[in-house]
């Protein structure tokens, strides 16, 4: 166990190594969740409250900007597992006595590491902005271990198909799963207000459960029961991630 | 006890693809063994199962006595492995990249600072060590995979080609680190398309063709086995070259004889003494001859007579082909 420890941390240590070296990869991670945060808040802030009775839309906005920016930091391991399969570097990975699972989770921590940076980048904009926070430090703390474990989660996607197919484009590719799931959830209104068949399709999105969780800690105070439902929807996604992660890995080893 | 050991090892990649077709091998510890084939001939694909990259479809492999399948991890921990297109990482430096692989087979970050410090002397890259790995050049790269190989100080190592598009000096230096550890002790396991490589590094040889070996020994049984002389005749067809087989195949003297498409080779003792009977039956024959060179056989003439083709002619064919798609 310490070895399988000890393995991981170098090779997190060495993609964030790497990531430090080519900052402009990360700078769009940052921008995205920024700029629509900034253009939804300046188009609907002035009206939630009458339109869906949000008091604080900048709040109510704020874990969007963070799931948005983990989501982008995440597809960043597949694409990186893909350079080393095409430069030959992961099979010199693999003919260590590396336990292998390390050698993914590595990079897969280092992009929790980095969400949990940005987070706090988008967490320090909105507070400057006006949004409230209605627990405090040490909601702000759960909120960003929360974010870093959901990019941690949906990082696996793009690793689970860069070993499939070493393909940059397929990893890439991976990565886009998350939008069509961000806009079937509660993202620019609360659920109440959604059509019938669309609050259907997003009671059945874990991405729903993931906001309305971060959403409350900022929004409306230590809520047990959403928390509960975020961190299951997190652990799901875990589960299913690391699983496809486990197969495809297996598949390229031997 | 052996140091590397395979019994009917075979990989399919389909029913039509057998890239290894069933091989057999015992290479002694402190042995440099190699590998001899053409592009395509199943060495490679024998290395990465040796070193567990790959599964075997059949057969058994054991590594300094350990079972490749049943403990692959133990395997990896005893073998250095260099394939045959460096894997190293553009953006790491060298001392990084050598640091990490120090690291990840489990040697504590004091031991890994003196080792990669001597391995970088070794390999000449101390001045480029604080360099990214990007900027080095192809002779830099090799010479740096070769020191990713060593970091652990493995008692095996496997090298895929590890000399394939290097200069001369760069080739020169990295024949010397093999003699140099091969001296300690260490065991070689070299795959190479180089006869002078061959002849100059290995004690033991086997030459593979389409999955097989098809011959083995030292390369001066090799050399030995198929007539101290080689009397190369080429002609102005291949028709032409075949009927001279047959008869070259007849006159007294004659050991063996190869043909390859326009040329035919025949392996014999005393050369000097059989080229004027060979010219007059040829004559006879009404077969004109365009050419023909007298000279001691070499490792390329036991690789055709094991292989039914030269090893250097292929890769002029393979040069030709490239340059005529490319056109």
């Amino acid at each position: 166990m310490t070895r399988f420890i000890t393995t991981t941390w170098l090779l997190m240590a060495r993609a964030l190594r790497e990531a430090r070296r080519q900052p402009a990869n990360d700078l769009g991670n940052a921008f995205i969740p920024l700029f629509f945060y900034a253009v939804t808040v300046g188009a609907v802030g002035g009206v939630a409250r009458e339109a869906f009775g949000v008091d604080d839309y900048k709040g109510f906005q704020l874990p969007v900007a963070l799931l948005q920016g983990a989501a982008g930091i995440a597809g960043g391991a597949g694409l990186a597992l893909t350079q080393d399969i095409q430069s030959g570097y992961f099979e010199k990975l693999m003919l260590t006595s590396t336990p292998r699972f390390a050698i993914v989770l590595g990079r897969m921590l280092a992009d929790a590491v980095k969400a949990f940076g940005l987070s706090i980048l988008i967490i320090a904009m909105a507070l400057a902005v006006g949004s409230g926070f209605e627990t405090g430090p040490v909601g702000m703390l759960v909120l960003l271990v929360g974010t870093a474990a959901f990019a941690l989660a949906y990082s696996g996607i793009g690793v689970a198909i860069a070993l499939k197919t070493g393909s940059p484009q397929a990893a890439q590719a991976g990565f886009l799963i998350f939008f069509p799931l961000l806009f079937l959830a509660p993202t620019f209104a609360p659920i109440e207000v959604f059509a019938t068949w669309l609050e259907v399709i997003a009671r059945a999105n874990p991405v729903t459960y993931l906001i309305e969780g971060q959403r409350s800690l900022i929004t409306a105070g230590w809520e047990p029961a959403a928390l509960a439902k975020g961190a299951a929807a997190i652990a799901g996604i875990v589960a299913l991630t690391f699983t496809l992660t486990g197969l495809a890995l297996r598949g390229r080893s031997r | 006890m052996s140091a590397v050991a395979a019994n009917g090892l075979v990989k399919h990649f389909s029913p039509d693809i057998r890239a290894v077709d069933g091989i057999d091998l015992d290479i002694p510890e402190g042995q440099v063994f190699g590998f001899l084939g053409q592009n395509g001939s199943g060495k490679t694909t024998t290395v990465r199962m040796l070193t567990t990259l790959l599964r075997p479809t059949a057969g058994t492999a054991r590594v300094g006595g350990i079972d490749v399948l049943a403990d692959p991890d133990r395997v990896r921990k005893l073998v250095g492995v260099a394939l045959q297109e460096v894997g190293l990482d553009d953006l790491q430096t060298g001392r990084e990249q050598l640091s990490l692989q120090s690291r990840l087979f489990g040697i504590s970050s004091g031991e890994t600072r003196r080792r990669v410090d001597h391995l970088l002397e070794i390999v000449s890259l101390t001045d480029a060590a604080d360099r990214p790995v990007k900027g080095y050049s192809g002779g830099m790269k090799r010479r740096l995979d070769l020191a990713c190989a060593l970091v652990h100080e493995p008692r095996i190592i496997f090298l895929d080609e590890p000399t394939t598009g290097l200069d001369p000096v760069t080739r020169d230096q990295v024949w010397r680190y093999v003699e140099e550890l091969n001296r300690d002790g260490v065991t070689f396991f070299l795959t190479t398309q180089y006869l002078e490589e061959a002849d100059r590094l290995c004690h033991d040889i086997a030459i593979m063709d389409r999955g097989k070996i098809v011959a083995k020994g030292s390369p001066a049984e090799l050399k030995s086995s198929i007539g101290t002389d080689a009397i190369t005749v080429l002609f102005a067809s291949d028709d032409d070259a075949q009927r001279a087989d047959s008869r070259i195949r007849q006159l007294p003297g004659i050991d063996s004889t190869a043909l390859a498409g326009r040329e035919v080779v025949a392996y014999l003792r005393n050369g000097a003494s059989a080229v004027a009977g060979i010219v007059l039956a040829l004559n006879d024959a009404g077969l004109t001859v365009s050419e023909l060179r007298l000279a001691q056989a070499t490792l390329d003439d036991a690789f055709l007579r094991a292989t039914g083709h030269h090893l250097e002619v292929d890769k002029r064919v393979e040069v030709a082909a490239v340059a005529g798609g490319a056109a």
